[in-house]
């Protein structure tokens, strides 16, 4: 996981998934259940599809407000 | 990639002297900007093979958790940072944990540590199998600076116990 693009130039992670939520929060809201399994599953999907070393991808959901369609 | 630890020491060494007065000012975004950052020449990468279903899964955050009962705290205060890591158990529960990090706001976390840690949603994945195991040991370490002991000491540890423990993937959340 990641929140900060800056790093993720320095540290090049296998794959990664980026948030815009805060330090902290990184799966989601607290007790936001179907967010954090959301964002597990959203890895696991990059870890079967994946197939270019270093990829970041950004998911589009938003602190506080509900998972687009 | 190899890691000089004798070039790194030399950049932090100078980093950490003219840092100190901003950390114990508290004032660390300046800082943050000048660290000497160790960067990746290549990025590390095993194909995934196989179904998920079958693989072995475990955590890792840096968000400075510890089992309050029966681990100390990580060290706090310091410009060096804490290299060391706590090793926590599948079956770990909100209470059980302490949190020595005094670089974000625990708020959070201390609402729900699967922000940071998501064992319970790794355990529900598991019980619907969509995972194969939940590993029995997960680990997190917390603010470091200094990451010679890091990178000589720390990690090969924890990488000797992953392997022993048969984990297949390791799910990163940095705080």
């Amino acid at each position: 996981m990641a929140n900060a693009a800056d790093r993720m130039g320095h540290i090049k992670p296998p794959r990664a998934l980026f948030v815009q939520f805060p330090r902290g929060g990184m799966l989601g809201e607290p007790r936001n259940t179907g967010r954090q399994r959301r964002i597990l599953l959203d890895a696991l999907h990059a870890l079967e599809t994946m197939t270019e070393p270093g990829t970041v991808q950004e998911l589009p959901y938003r602190w506080k407000w509900p998972d687009p369609a | 990639m190899s890691f000089d630890a004798a070039e790194f020491s030399a950049r932090y060494e100078q980093w950490a002297k003219e840092s100190l007065s901003d950390y114990q000012a508290g004032t660390v975004e300046r800082i943050r900007k000048t660290y000497p950052y160790v960067i990746s020449t290549d990025v590390p990468w095993t194909p995934c093979e196989g179904n998920i279903s079958d693989k072995t899964i475990a955590l890792i955050t840096s968000g400075g958790l510890y089992l309050k009962d029966s681990q100390p705290p990580f060290v706090t205060g310091e410009i060096h940072g804490d290299p060391s890591f706590r090793e926590l158990p599948r079956d770990v529960h909100q209470d059980d944990f302490g949190i020595a990090h005094n670089h974000y706001d625990h708020s959070l976390v201390m609402e729900d540590i699967n922000t940071i840690f998501p064992i319970d949603r790794l355990l529900e994945l598991e019980r619907d199998g969509i995972v194969g195991t939940v590993a029995s040991r997960h680990y997190t370490f917390s603010y470091v600076n200094d990451v010679v002991p890091l990178i000589s000491t720390s990690i090969p540890e924890v990488i000797g116990r992953l392997r022993d423990d048969g984990v297949d993937i390791l799910f990163l959340v940095p705080v």
